[in-house]
């Protein structure tokens, strides 16, 4: 379904959504963040995309599963935590990081479902924006098959054509908030379309950086898993968070109890993110780590992108969002070491 | 002024005559006006190393990789690692001797003077070119910072305007520690050193922790504040939730044992601990050379903690940090005359 709204209208289009938490992005002091905000009633022009990705929002950085608790006359008792059902609409949502939802959907999907995860995702409508600009000078998705246009993991695509926006509704959801306010689509005439098109197109040409044939990394990977390569590549590397904490498609954690109080036994069963950059993360029990360097650290990071999640899904594990190159607090660049990858010992 | 040529130059000289095992400096990044750190080992790979407004990087920090690597290896190539320091990080060199960390013959250190400028802020310079993408930054005799924009226009910037705070207060513009030291030494004066945190001392109680309330509710734990600190070198953390020190000798009972001071989760209150933990860690011993604020992703302000406590060193016990190597850590010391009317 194509429609047209005026950028006029858009408050109205809000106002008639307001059944849902409405997510729209924001200037924070340290970038943008989507923020759930009904007092802005549009999508800033010099909009990029958030810091911390949409993500967050269907994979919080916490996740309370159980509450446990021992009484003298049950013994242990646990209470089951389920995620709060509300239906949310999160705006802005960059082509990239829409690819990473469906990546993070095939991961919690499957034969067994997470219900956490399926609980917010359900509820979850995501309306995405073009990109007319790159977000950012490190934005490389056409080199990882998507696009500044792309529309795979969104409900709607919205395209800015300057005083309105060319609003493609691309699922069932995406149509019922369309739907919702009716009076203020109109059909899009010829010229739109073409607007549309050249938009998309021109943005496709400012991106400016590429990843040259990334189908052929899972074997240039693999054919260096031993290799000194990744010593070197990762000598500058702090081991910090930064580039999967807020990667849009990185999705591992960790699961704690937290003890309230030991007698009577007392506390909580929670998840959190967890990351393969932490020397923690592969820490086994007898004090052996299996990834005892950064080196290992690096090349399992990029093996999960551009290798082990190949084999799987047969697709990247990397939306090229750049932000983990732009992050990166050393300058370590995910396209640069690939490229070096595939041109080591050629 | 800092000559590129004559860096080049010494670090061939040093690399060549095979009494370091690497050489650690700046090299431009593949995007855009930043560079890294570099790790260079061949005389011939000089020409990468490059000296601009923007090598922040304290590079004293990858001592802790190299110590580790030493650990680990059987028969380590024990030589000096080389690198460049400027004043706050031949601070951190210091304080690393004082603690027993590393030794001086561990390190052959080339220092640069900051003379009357440092490094650049980057969020100051996005607001100082509005719209404007820079390409290469460079330092200009005339106190101020060469800006070369994408489309090759050349913009001149007054210094102050685009420094980090750190450097505008920074008084000690000159390498404490050094094997050779490159550009002059100038006296700087600085007239408010403690600019940054008065607005902030001048709140209430109550103020101020809503003020770090707020600020802490964005933190993720990504840890880069910890993992970028010269002085965050414990094998140990208590933010961590297993022992790093766990071996094959670990019983069961002591694993279980370990006291978990902070939950993972990133609630108000564990990451309020984390960073109160880490800022009280620091004090005596932080350098001021704010790589903890810069790596920030959600620019939590953590060098105005650091800056306080190295306030209250100095007003308690007349400390300054990293500036004699020979004098025993503040924590680890204790004279009659120190005050005590805080013991009730």
């Amino acid at each position: 379904m194509e429609k047209i709204i005026q950028k006029s209208a858009f408050p109205q289009w809000l106002k008639s959504l307001q059944a849902f938490k409405i997510f729209l992005p924001k200037r924070a002091n340290y970038g943008w963040e989507l923020n759930l905000n009904h007092e802005v009633q549009e999508i800033p022009e010099d909009y990029t995309y958030p810091v911390v990705p949409p993500k967050k929002l269907i994979f919080p950085q916490e996740e309370i599963f159980f509450e446990f608790e021992q009484n003298p006359e049950d013994g242990i008792k646990l209470k089951e935590i389920l995620p709060e059902a509300e239906q949310q609409v999160i705006f802005g949502v960059r082509p990239c990081d829409g690819l990473a939802v469906k990546a993070m959907d095939l991961v919690f999907g499957g034969t067994y479902e997470d219900p956490y995860y399926w609980r917010r995702r359900r509820q979850t409508i995501l309306v995405g924006l073009a990109c007319s600009q790159p977000p950012s000078e490190n934005c490389f998705c056409l080199s990882v098959e998507g696009s500044p246009s792309s529309e795979e993991g969104l409900d709607i695509l919205l395209t800015d054509l300057g005083d309105r926006y060319f609003v493609k509704a691309l699922t069932e959801q995406g149509k019922s908030l369309l739907s919702a306010a009716s009076s203020l689509f109109n059909e899009p005439d010829p010229r739109d379309r073409e607007a549309r098109e050249k938009i998309h197109l021109e943005a496709e040409k400012k991106i400016k950086r590429h990843l040259s044939s990334a189908r052929e990394l899972p074997e240039k990977i693999k054919a260096i898993f031993d290799s000194d390569f990744w010593d070197e590549e990762s000598l500058n590397c702090l081991r910090c968070g930064i580039c999967t904490y807020l990667c849009p498609t990185c999705h591992c954690f960790d699961i704690n109890d937290e003890t309230k109080s030991l007698a009577p036994l007392k506390g909580r069963r929670v998840r959190t993110w967890d990351t393969c950059q932490f020397p923690d993360f592969t820490m086994h029990s007898s004090g052996h780590n299996p990834r005892p360097d950064r080196a290992s650290r690096l090349r399992q990071r990029l093996s999960h992108k551009f290798l082990y999640f190949i084999l799987l899904f047969d697709r990247f594990q990397c939306v090229g969002c750049g932000r983990c190159v732009t992050l990166c607090p050393v300058g370590i660049d995910i396209i640069e070491v690939l490229t070096r990858a595939s041109n080591h010992g050629a | 002024m800092v000559s590129l040529e004559q860096l080049k130059e010494e670090v061939k000289k040093i690399l060549s005559s095979g009494n370091i095992k690497y050489f650690i400096g700046y090299e431009n990044f593949s995007s855009g006006w930043q560079v890294r750190p570099a790790f260079i080992r061949k005389p011939e790979d000089v020409d990468r190393l490059v000296w601009t407004p923007a090598c922040f990087h304290n590079l004293v920090r990858f001592l802790h990789d190299e110590k580790r690597r030493r650990a680990r290896e059987k028969n380590p190539d024990t030589r000096p690692v080389g690198l460049i320091v400027k004043g706050c990080d031949s601070r951190a060199i210091n304080v690393l001797i004082q603690e027993k960390y590393i030794e001086r013959k561990d390190v052959y250190l080339i220092g640069v003077s900051c003379e009357l400028m440092g490094v650049i802020d980057e969020l100051k310079l996005k607001r100082h070119l509005p719209g404007l993408k820079p390409r290469k930054i460079l330092f200009s005799p005339k106190e101020t910072i060469k800006v070369i924009t994408d489309d090759d226009k050349e913009i001149e910037i007054e210094a102050s305007e685009i420094l980090a705070d750190r450097c505008l207060e920074c008084p000690a513009n000159f390498p404490v520690v050094a094997d050779i030291i490159l550009g002059e030494k100038i006296k700087k004066k600085v007239t408010s050193p403690y600019q940054s945190i008065s607005p902030y001392e001048k709140m209430s109680v109550e103020e101020r922790w809503s003020f770090w309330q707020e600020q802490f509710s964005r933190c993720l734990r990504c840890y880069a504040c910890r993992s970028v600190c010269p002085m965050c070198y414990c094998d140990e953390c208590v933010a961590d939730s297993i022992v790093y020190a766990v071996t094959a000798d670990t019983t069961a009972e002591e694993k279980a044992q370990k006291i978990k001071w902070v939950e993972r989760n990133p609630e108000p209150s564990e990451n309020t601990f984390y960073h109160l933990v880490r800022a009280i860690h620091l004090a005596g011993r932080c350098v001021d050379c704010g790589e903890c604020e810069r790596v920030c992703p959600v620019e939590i302000p953590l060098r105005l903690l650091n800056k306080k406590l190295e306030k209250e060193a100095r007003e308690l016990f007349g400390y300054e940090v990293g500036f004699d190597a020979s004098q025993p850590p503040l924590i680890a010391c204790f004279r009659d005359n120190d005050p005590q009317d805080f013991i009730r």
